[in-house]
Parts: C-alpha cells; sequence; structure tokens
C-alpha cells in the first residue's frame, strides 16, 4: 500500500508543480483574493463596484508600468528609468495637449507623441545597456536622471492642469461601463497578442541565458534593445493612465514608481533573473500593492505609521509567494 | 571538392594559443572525427567554424569559396549547424520551443507560428522516438529533463539547422546505448544524403563505429589526418599522445616521498554521489595520488564533495583514524581539509581585497580569530607567501594587481599558515604560467615531503605523470584503473580514458 501511497503524493506534487508551471502567477492571484478579503473585512464598502472602479483606474498606472519592466526582466535586465520615462511622457502630453488647444485632434496627437517619445526612451536604454554593453541597473538609473531633467525642463514645476476631455473620459463611463473597464481589456488584447510574437519568446530565451542564446543565432543585442523599446511603449501607456487619473503634469511623478514596478513584477511571480515571467502576474502583483496600501487605509493604521506597515506587508506577502512558490517546486 | 577546409586557423586568448594551427578538410558524404586530449584545441576549431569564437588568422572555405563567418548567425546563414558541448539551451522553454529557436516560424511578421513549429520540432522529436526515456514531450521544459534527454534535445536543434555541414562536439557523453544507436543511424542517413560531419568523442568504440577519417590535434596543432579503416586505435592514441608515448614517466620526476609507513592520511570507502559513485581509496602520508581521465568525469565532484561542496549520497570518509563527514566546506576546514580550485574567480580570490586578506582568511576560521594585529597578520602571512615564491608589491595592493599564477600562489599561501592534514588540489594549475606552475609543484612535494596525504586531480596528463605517485584514471563518474610504478605512462593513461565505458 505503501508505494502506492506516495506514488500518487508524487503525482500530486507534479500535477501542482506542472499548474505553477503553466499558470505561473497563481500564488499572486490567491493573495489578490485574499487582500480583497481582508480589506472587505475591515470595510465592506472597500468592496463596492464603485470603490473597485477606483481601485483600477489608480493603479492602472502601475500596472501598465510593471508590465512594461516585466519585458526588460523576461530578457535579465532591469529599467530603473521606467518610471522618469513616465514622468517625462506625462509631462510632454499635458503641455502639448494645453498647445494644441485641448481638443479631440490635440489629445490624439499628444497620445501619439507620447508614444513616440517612450519609445525613444526605451530605444536609449537599450542602446546604453545592450549595445555599449553597460550594466543595466547602473546605465539605467543614469538615464533615469537624465530623463527626469528633461522632463523638469519641460515643466519645471508640476500642477499644469490636462484638458477636461482626457480626464474625464478617463475617469468617465462608456456605454454605461466605466472608461478603466475597456482599457484593461485593450490591455489584455494586446498582451495576449504580445505574448504569441517572437520577440516574446527570444527576449525569454535570451534572459534564460543569454551566450546559449547568442550561440543559437538570436540577435541577442537587437532583441534587447527590442524590450527596452516595448518597455517604453508600456512607459508612454502608463503615463497615459496616471495622467487620466491625476489630472494633471508633474515632472518627478514616477520617480518612486520604479521600484514599486519591480517589486510588482517579483511579486507576481517572475524571476528577475530573467527567463521565467508572467504579465499576468505582474498585473496582480501591482493590485497586491494597490490592494495593501488600501488595506493600511481601512485598517485604520495611524498616518506616522502607514509607511512602516506598507513596507511590512509587502514583506510579508513576498515572502508567502516565495514560500509557496518552493514549496510546489520542490 | 570539399565541403569545408580550413587553412592555418589560429585563435589565441590573451597569452594562451588555444589553437596554434588548425587545417581540416570536410568532404561530403563523410563523418570526420577530431581527436585529441584536454584543451587540444578541438572546441575552440568547431567554436570558429560556428562563428561563436572569432579566429585571429588563416581561412575558412565554404564548397571551395572564402567565406567569412562573423557570428554564430551568419555561420547558420552560411549552412553550419552544431551542437555545443555545454549545450546551448533555455531550461525555461519547451522542447519544441528550444528545436526551432534558430528560426521560429512566424506569421504575418511577427506571431509565432505554433502549428508551423510543432510540425518542424514533431519531425526531429519523433527521430528519436522510443529511446528518449520517461518525460520527455514536446511541451516539457528543457530544465525539466534529464541531463541524457537535454543532449537529446540539443542534437534535435542541430539537425533542425539542416545544415549541409553539421558539427556535433561531444554529443554523446550523457547517451545510452540505445541512444547512441540511434543516433548513428540517423548520421548515417545524413552521410547518404552528401552532408558533412565533424564529430568528437572520446569513446574508441564509437569513433570506430562512425567515422570514416578522424584528425588528430596535439597541443593546438592538427598533427594528421588518417582513413580510419586502414588504422587501429592504438596508432591513434600514439599520435594524440606524441612522440614520447610508450616512455614511463622519468624517474627523476617522480616524487620525493616520505615513508608510506606513517599509515594512511585519508581513506575513501564506495563513496557516491552527484557525479561519482563507488569512489574507493586510501592516500597515505607523505604520499601525492592522481586523479586521472578526461575532463569531467567526476574527479572534480569528488573532491568537491570531500570538501562539504557537494553531495555524498553514502559511502565514508576518515581522516588519520576519525570519521571525517564535512557539511559544508567550513567544516572541512576545521577539521583539517584543504581544497584549492583552477576556478580561481569562482573558489578562491576575495576580488578588489588586498593580498593579506587573501592570505588569511583560513588562519581567521581555524584559530577562531575575532580581532588581529595586522602587524602580527603579516608575521604569519609573510612567510607562507615567501614559500610560494609570490611576487607582490605589498600586502595592501588589491589581488586584481597580480598575475594569474601569482593570485593563485596567494590562494594556496592561505593554507599554508596553519597545515592541514589534506590538501585537496582540483585543476590547481589551470591557466597559470609555466614558471608559476614549477614552483607550484617544488612546494606541493614538499608538502608531501612534510607527510600531508595530497589528492591531486590535473587536466594537464604531464603534470599527473610527472608528481603523482599513483593515478586513479576516471571514467563515467568512477574509478576504472590505477596506474602504479612502471604502469604510469602516458599510453596507458589515454587508453584507460578512452576506454568505452
Amino acid at each position: 500500500m505503501t508505494p502506492t501511497t506516495t506514488e500518487t503524493l508524487r503525482s500530486r506534487a507534479g500535477g501542482l508543480k506542472l499548474w505553477l508551471e503553466r499558470y505561473p502567477f497563481l500564488p499572486a492571484l490567491i493573495i489578490v483574493v485574499a487582500l480583497l478579503a481582508l480589506n472587505g473585512a475591515f470595510s465592506p464598502n472597500s468592496l463596492s463596484y464603485r470603490s473597485l472602479t477606483g481601485l483600477l483606474s489608480t493603479y492602472m498606472a502601475l500596472i501598465m508600468l510593471a508590465i512594461a519592466q516585466t519585458y526588460v526582466v523576461s530578457a535579465g535586465d532591469i529599467d530603473l528609468s521606467a518610471g522618469a520615462t513616465l514622468s517625462l511622457v506625462n509631462v510632454a502630453i499635458v503641455v502639448l495637449m494645453e498647445k494644441w488647444g485641448g481638443g479631440a485632434g490635440a489629445v490624439v496627437g499628444a497620445m501619439l507623441s507620447g508614444i513616440l517619445l517612450g519609445l525613444i526612451c526605451g530605444v536609449i536604454n537599450g542602446i546604453v545597456v545592450a549595445t555599449l554593453r553597460l550594466q543595466a541597473i547602473v546605465a539605467t538609473f543614469a538615464t533615469s536622471i537624465f530623463f527626469t531633467g528633461i522632463a523638469l525642463y519641460v515643466m519645471p514645476v508640476a500642477g499644469t492642469p490636462a484638458p477636461a476631455l482626457f480626464w474625464r473620459t478617463y475617469g468617465g463611463r462608456l456605454l454605461g461601463l466605466p472608461f478603466v473597464f475597456y482599457v484593461l481589456a485593450a490591455l489584455a488584447l494586446l498582451l495576449f497578442l504580445l505574448s504569441r510574437t517572437r520577440l516574446v519568446t527570444q527576449l525569454l530565451a535570451v534572459g534564460d541565458d543569454q551566450q546559449a542564446a547568442y550561440q543559437t543565432g538570436l540577435p541577442v543585442v537587437l532583441v534587447r534593445v527590442k524590450g527596452y523599446a516595448l518597455c517604453g511603449l508600456f512607459s508612454a501607456l502608463a503615463a497615459f493612465c496616471l495622467t487620466g487619473d491625476t489630472a494633471s503634469g508633474d515632472p518627478l511623478v514616477g520617480g518612486k514608481m520604479t521600484l514599486y514596478s519591480v517589486a510588482a513584477v517579483v511579486l507576481g511571480g517572475s524571476a528577475l533573473a530573467g527567463g521565467w515571467t508572467t504579465v499576468v502576474g505582474s498585473l496582480l502583483g501591482a493590485l497586491t500593492i494597490g490592494l495593501v496600501n488600501s488595506l493600511v487605509f481601512f485598517m485604520g493604521t495611524p498616518s506616522e505609521w502607514q509607511n512602516f506597515v506598507q513596507g511590512l506587508a509587502i514583506l510579508l506577502v513576498l515572502m508567502a509567494g516565495v514560500l509557496a512558490g518552493r514549496r510546489a517546486r520542490a | 571538392m570539399s565541403k569545408l577546409k580550413m587553412n592555418g586557423v589560429s585563435k589565441a586568448y590573451g597569452a594562451t594559443l588555444a589553437l596554434r594551427r588548425g587545417d581540416l578538410e570536410i568532404a561530403a558524404g563523410e563523418v570526420h572525427v577530431l581527436m585529441g586530449s584536454n584543451g587540444s584545441g578541438k572546441s575552440t576549431l568547431c567554436k570558429i567554424i560556428a562563428g561563436s569564437v572569432r579566429p585571429d588568422g588563416g581561412e575558412i572555405l565554404i564548397d571551395g569559396r572564402t567565406a567569412t563567418i562573423t557570428g554564430p548567425q551568419s555561420a547558420r546563414a552560411q549552412g553550419i549547424g552544431i551542437f555545443y558541448q555545454e549545450l546551448s539551451l533555455a531550461g525555461h522553454r519547451s522542447v519544441e520551443e528550444n528545436i526551432c529557436l534558430a528560426m521560429l516560424p512566424v506569421r504575418a511578421g511577427m506571431f509565432i507560428d505554433r502549428a508551423a513549429l510543432k510540425a518542424r520540432a514533431a519531425r526531429y522529436i519523433d527521430l528519436f522516438a522510443g529511446v528518449s526515456g520517461d518525460g520527455f514531450a514536446a511541451e516539457t521544459l528543457v530544465g525539466n529533463l534529464r541531463a541524457d534527454q537535454r543532449q537529446l534535445v540539443e542534437i534535435m536543434k542541430a539537425l533542425a539547422s539542416e545544415a549541409p555541414i553539421l558539427i556535433f562536439d561531444e554529443p554523446t557523453s550523457a547517451l545510452d546505448r540505445a541512444q547512441v544507436d540511434r543516433f548513428f543511424d540517423i548520421l548515417r542517413g545524413l552521410k547518404s544524403d552528401g552532408r558533412g560531419i565533424i564529430f568528437i568523442s572520446h569513446r574508441m568504440d564509437e569513433i570506430t563505429a562512425i567515422g570514416d577519417r578522424v584528425t588528430i590535434i596535439r597541443d593546438g596543432e592538427t598533427i594528421k589526418t588518417l582513413n580510419l579503416n586502414e588504422t587501429d586505435p592504438g596508432a591513434v592514441i600514439r599520435l594524440m599522445v606524441g612522440g614520447a608515448g610508450d616512455m614511463p614517466a622519468s624517474r627523476s620526476s617522480a616524487p620525493a616521498v616520505a615513508s608510506f609507513s606513517t599509515g594512511a592520511a585519508m581513506t575513501v570507502d564506495k563513496l557516491s554521489g552527484a557525479g561519482f559513485r563507488n569512489v574507493s581509496f586510501e592516500v597515505a602520508k607523505g604520499e601525492i595520488l592522481g586523479l586521472g581521465g578526461l575532463h569531467g568525469q567526476g574527479q572534480s565532484a569528488v573532491l568537491r564533495a570531500i570538501f562539504g561542496a557537494g553531495a555524498i549520497t553514502s559511502g565514508g570518509i576518515r581522516i588519520g583514524g576519525d570519521h571525517f563527514d564535512a557539511k559544508s566546506p567550513r567544516d572541512a576546514i576545521r577539521r583539517g581539509c584543504a581544497y584549492v580550485s583552477g576556478d580561481r574567480g569562482r573558489d578562491g580570490v576575495i576580488a578588489g581585497r588586498p593580498i593579506i586578506e587573501n592570505v588569511t582568511p583560513i588562519h581567521y576560521l581555524r584559530d577562531r580569530l575575532m580581532i588581529a594585529h595586522p602587524s602580527s597578520l603579516r608575521e604569519k602571512a609573510m612567510p607562507a607567501l615567501a614559500a610560494m615564491h609570490t611576487k607582490f608589491a605589498s600586502l595592501l595592493h588589491p589581488i586584481n594587481s597580480l598575475s594569474g599564477g601569482n593570485q593563485q600562489k596567494v590562494i594556496i599561501a592561505r593554507w599554508l599558515i596553519d597545515r592541514p592534514d589534506v590538501l585537496l588540489l582540483d585543476d590547481p594549475t589551470k591557466g597559470i604560467d609555466l614558471s608559476a606552475k614549477a614552483d607550484l609543484f617544488a612546494l606541493i612535494r614538499q608538502l608531501a615531503a612534510d607527510g600531508l596525504g595530497i589528492l591531486l586531480y590535473s587536466s594537464e596528463d604531464a603534470e599527473l605523470l610527472g608528481n603523482a605517485n599513483r593515478i586513479l584514471v576516471f571514467n563515467g563518474g568512477s574509478v576504472t584503473r590505477e596506474l602504479i610504478g612502471e604502469d604510469r605512462t602516458r599510453y596507458n593513461l589515454y587508453q584507460a580514458a578512452y576506454e568505452a565505458a
């Protein structure tokens, strides 16, 4: 009898491992559900349709930024300038929309310019890191200062408002549904399409083992530059969401979001070393951070202790996720 | 006309010549075997053809036309496919993705055509149907496969290049009999298609089974090309060894040995673990016991396991009379075991720190030193460094300012302050110059004469033959032969190493 028991145990553990391999974001999903439940326990109102929509529109920018980060992490790189890129695009589109009159044409024109700007920032990072072979952490830290410098030149002080058309659309409703739901649906479609591209597989292969990828004949440098370009693109999208949420330009707004985006990637179940990432996990990771923040608020933590509790909670969530993953893989 | 021709191709890494002169000609429809000992330049030669190493000189002709190979991508485009000895797989990608990774089939210019990818990969997976083992499927992640299965994936990946010139650098080292047979059937098929195949293996029986011609490489130089059906294994080994092959290790180089009567320094009994099994031996005090054989046959694994840095599944070790089972290197050091690795960067050097800090860590550990006075440390460090003839400007210079040989001397010196009972040397002379080697071996003999038991693994056979009292030849993770006294010849060493496992 004993052998059969161990056999089934092993196959069950193997089954869990298989599930985790196919859906590496499962632990993150469980944590999000648990945090939702906790939020509900402390304040039932926080689970209302209205507050969940609010949560989503506030944290959509971080979700986008975490996804941006995921693509560079896939290739074993990192981008510490993602937040600065976000800031730069934020101030640039606000200034452009104001300059061009704030109409529908101005909004679309500014957004296209913003996407182009994000791509340029990404390509600059890619060239610095992959072509010039500088250390990703330090090089993108340097470009982040550089991008912030340009953002401060474009808008020296925070506060220029975005046109009403822009933020009313983002915060409003379309055909009876909140606009962020459409953003989320569009994002889901975009992520699905991207997951099917050759580029994403190549990014992951490079992140797995760069030397092996090179020896296989992959254009490693080009692939890494494209990864950074993708990161720039999503940083620009993050800037749109942020502008929609805050309705104004701020040259320093993205600075502290960078490390939150890295944290979200890890919380989501991706390996920071590269080769093993999940964009859905990063989305959930960003939501986790949002939910922790709202939980700290709803628990009635005194304001001077909020940072302390926030940090502690993120550490706990990280530990829970890592332990779950390790046990399932063992 | 030859498919591939190399004329005088050379490659140097810094001062080391990896390939002095490579001349090679591959005809269509032949399996051309490359043979040579560890570090003779076979892999470098292959990597030059495959574009992952750029040659310093010489020319390469493909189908009679001069070819410029700028990288792996360009080599592929010019019809060269390769199996890398160290494999080139992405562990988190599936088997089928790995097989097609170099040329992922796409639709609309960017989306992976899953159906086409599956179909293409299935062609190569089916070639090994029945022998690829349990748990091998197109969707399995490569990281979850066994070593032999990973090797099969790398073979499939090389085959999927459909290149007219195929290079297989030790493709069979982890495969079992049935897998090798299937692979050879495939190779015969490719031969009849008129492909040119370069094949490297260390198993003589495989070479005679599949090879048409053989080119022997010795010390970075292609020596001679022979037809395999007109020659015998003995002749090939003699060519690999060079003129001095039949001579026993010269008597003058035999180590100065203290009397063995003082007893065993270390006894290893039926030791098994990751990468080795059932290894037993005894090292007497004052003896240098050599571990020989091809690279990666378990020699390093045994040494690391004894030192507590690798897993032991069964068996026992005794140092002196005491039972010895170090759980960590820290434990092993405290109990009088020393280990010097050839991989200084990974296992030895504390990069960027002063020489004195690099000489004293073992002393800290063994004396449980908490606070040390620099001048008293200096007194302990200087004689140890002097014993090694180490050249350095001052004890406070960073270790990186030294040459590789002098760095290794510093690493060895750290074990001389508090004498260990057993010294494990894991290819200690890798990448260091000749005079440093001479100093090093003079010291090792001195240590043996002082009564230490020394285990020496070296990838250079001359070092083993010149310094070891006995040589255990490793093959496939266990000791297959012991060479004592007059038997310690290059020829015997090679023959034992190249025997079919």
